[in-house]
């Protein structure tokens, strides 16, 4: 498989904090994929640090198989990067602003670019500065994607848009997936907004990477699972590793499989709990999920 | 527009629940025979999902002959076939016996359980 992104043991601290942590990740090329994790968990700082903006402690990153210290214009080129808190020269005009960012990108597709206008609504001869922030967002959003990058990363592009506005974002960011071998890297805190846009998940926490993997696998290995026992055990019941948030009441077992199959999953509940007499399986959202990942993260790190 | 709905729950993979409603758009009469189906792009921008998804969810349509795709038209909705044998097994035994248990691990009644088919059934035409 080919990697857009790849980091290998990414490791950057400031001061004693440790802002990411031995991150190694690899992202294919062609796919959305969503960065996930709570504030401060770290997705900026690599972000960052992909795009040399950040030069990291440990470890190395490659961008379409170049070093991250080495990244070139060429490389530049290629890349649309818009960030929640971008700094735009609020001087400039709508118009003006697109027109200096055209002269870097040999790429650069006008009739594109007045499409992304039109579909966005943005009025071209209003300073940036008495735009609303949606509106600034957008204009940022129309600059990265005119000239048709191969890699979009996106940095909390939703945070402080209204429904419409993420709505109109969203369907920009399809527009690219037009061109050949895109892929996009998209950081939320936002689950909900980002389950059904993207097709691989990774999720980090305190610098660390939990997940990374394909999102329809993650929603097939994990489910809510509720057992009722035939009588309720005498001592207490232990449950394996990859079940997780386990507890037990009377004749009620609750727990997250992690490593659910159709019907081996069954099975193997069954032979780890005798007494079951039914098993309820219930699918779980993205959301629900990283909860539970989150909670458990938590706990084994306290 | 898109000639079918589709409301996301959690939990379902995204094709699953699109080729459902899918199919249910076509045994309801509202996508027919020979009528134009989205194309990749479209479904993905409609739907607001993953183009990959959109994507694989048009090859599995194909290769359950719901839809095909005419070079140069687009894809359209097929004739509703006649299932293959192995399509009969899985209704008539397997999703069957899936019911049928389900149904009485929760008590409810045979006849019940015939009048809510026959009421779908009903629906579907």
């Amino acid at each position: 498989m080919e990697y857009v992104i790849t980091t290998e043991q990414l490791t950057k601290r400031f001061g004693k904090q440790v802002a990411i942590n031995n991150l190694t990740l690899n992202i294919p090329t062609g796919c959305i994929f969503a960065f996930l994790g709570p504030n401060g968990a770290g997705k900026t700082t690599t972000i960052k640090a992909l795009m040399n903006i950040l030069s990291p402690n440990a470890g190395t990153s490659t961008v379409f198989g170049v070093d991250s210290r080495k990244l070139s214009p060429t490389e530049f080129a290629q890349i649309g990067y818009v960030s929640e808190n971008q700094e735009l020269p609020l001087w400039m005009k709508t118009g003006y602003f697109l027109n200096y960012c055209k002269s870097f990108y040999p790429t650069w597709d006008d009739g594109f670019c007045q499409q992304l206008l039109k579909q966005f609504d943005i009025p071209l001869d209003k300073k940036l500065k008495s735009l609303s922030r949606g509106m600034r967002m957008k204009a940022a959003l129309v600059s990265s994607l005119a000239y048709r990058p191969k890699l979009l990363v996106l940095d909390e592009p939703f945070s402080g848009l209204d429904p419409l506005v993420r709505e109109e974002f969203v369907s920009g960011i399809l527009e690219v997936t037009e061109t050949e071998n895109w892929t996009i890297f998209i950081s939320s805190h936002d689950v909900d907004e980002v389950e059904r846009l993207a097709d691989r998940v990774g999720i980090i926490d305190k610098g660390a990477l939990m997940v990374n993997e394909n999102i329809e696998e993650l929603q097939c290995r994990f489910r809510w699972v509720e057992v009722t026992l035939g009588e309720a055990p005498a001592g207490a019941v232990s449950f394996p590793a990859e079940w997780l948030a386990a507890e037990q009441k009377g004749r009620a077992v609750r727990f997250v499989d992690t490593q659910y199959q159709e019907d081996a999953g069954q099975q193997r509940i069954r032979s780890l709990l005798p007494a079951c007499t039914d098993i309820a399986a219930q699918g779980m959202s993205l959301r629900e999920i990283f909860v539970v990942l989150a909670k458990q993260f938590k706990q084994s790190n306290s | 527009m898109i000639p079918f709905s589709v409301t996301f729950k959690a939990g379902i993979p995204i094709y699953e629940q699109v080729i459902y409603a899918v199919k249910k758009a076509i045994v309801s009469g509202r996508l027919q025979e020979g009528d134009p189906f989205p194309s990749v792009r479209e479904m993905s921008k409609e739907l607001r999902i993953n183009p990959n998804t959109a994507q694989k969810i048009v090859t599995l349509l194909v290769q359950e002959k719901l839809i095909e795709i005419k070079p140069g038209i687009g894809s359209i909705v097929s004739k509703l076939g006649n299932a293959t044998e192995e399509q009969r097994h899985t209704i008539l035994n397997t999703e069957a016996e899936k019911l049928v248990i389900e149904a009485r691990r929760l008590s409810i009644k045979k006849g019940e359980l015939i009048e809510a088919i026959q009421n779908h059934w009903g629906k579907g035409k």
